[in-house]
């Protein structure tokens, strides 16, 4: 069965007072279509960029990604 | 849309409706080139280059944060996948020139085949820019 990157960023950004896109894309230095790509998982991001992400809500990197069976 | 799909979209049609003035014009269909065909290029040119500087001020106006913001590294590969496409485009509109020569083309003959083969592949670049874009949005 093939496997997919899924990520936690939307529940994240609300668990943030509803932080939005812009303002991630702001803080890890990339546009707010690219923040959306990635939240959508139509673009998988660098490590760097991913590492940004799990800074910024203060959490390890497996609690923003996680690597699993499709869903859906 | 984002800012850089404006800017693809404005570089896309602004040259794909200059190409095809130019193409019209050397290909005979516009009643052939009257003046001199170095100047008339090179007013399509300047016409080129005023339409994309007018239209890309515009959208920078519109959405000035947008125009300051460098380009992020997903949209960096997305200029890298569309640049890809053309090279392919570009090398085959080449070779298709070089083959005009055995057609018994013209130096002018030739020179027109290489700068439509610029012309499409620049064109299939935007295009392709356009398409992923609108596919990550």
């Amino acid at each position: 069965m093939g496997k997919t990157i899924h990520n936690h960023i939307r529940r994240l950004r609300f668990e943030h007072h509803e932080m939005t896109q812009q303002d991630l894309a702001d803080r890890i230095g990339v546009t707010r279509q690219t923040v959306n790509a990635i939240e959508l998982g139509k673009y998988s991001p660098s490590l760097e960029v991913a590492f940004r992400i799990a800074e910024v809500f203060a959490v390890p990197l497996d609690r923003v990604f996680e690597y699993g069976a499709k869903r859906g | 849309m984002s800012f850089r799909e404006k800017s693809a979209w404005i570089s896309f049609m602004s040259l794909l409706a200059v190409g095809a003035v130019w193409m019209a014009r050397v290909s005979g269909v516009a009643g052939g080139s009257r003046g001199n065909p170095m100047i008339e290029f090179l007013a399509l040119l300047v016409v080129l280059v005023v339409l994309e500087i007018g239209l890309h001020v515009a959208i920078a106006i519109q959405s000035p944060r947008d125009a300051r913001t460098p380009r992020d590294e997903r949209e960096r590969l997305i200029d890298l996948k569309a640049s890809r496409v053309a090279f392919y485009v570009l090398m085959a509109g080449a070779w298709a020139s070089i083959g005009t020569l055995h057609l018994g083309a013209s130096r002018f003959g030739v020179a027109h085949a290489v700068m439509g083969a610029i012309l499409v592949s620049l064109l299939v670049r935007f295009a392709t820019q356009i398409v992923l874009y609108r596919r990550d949005a």
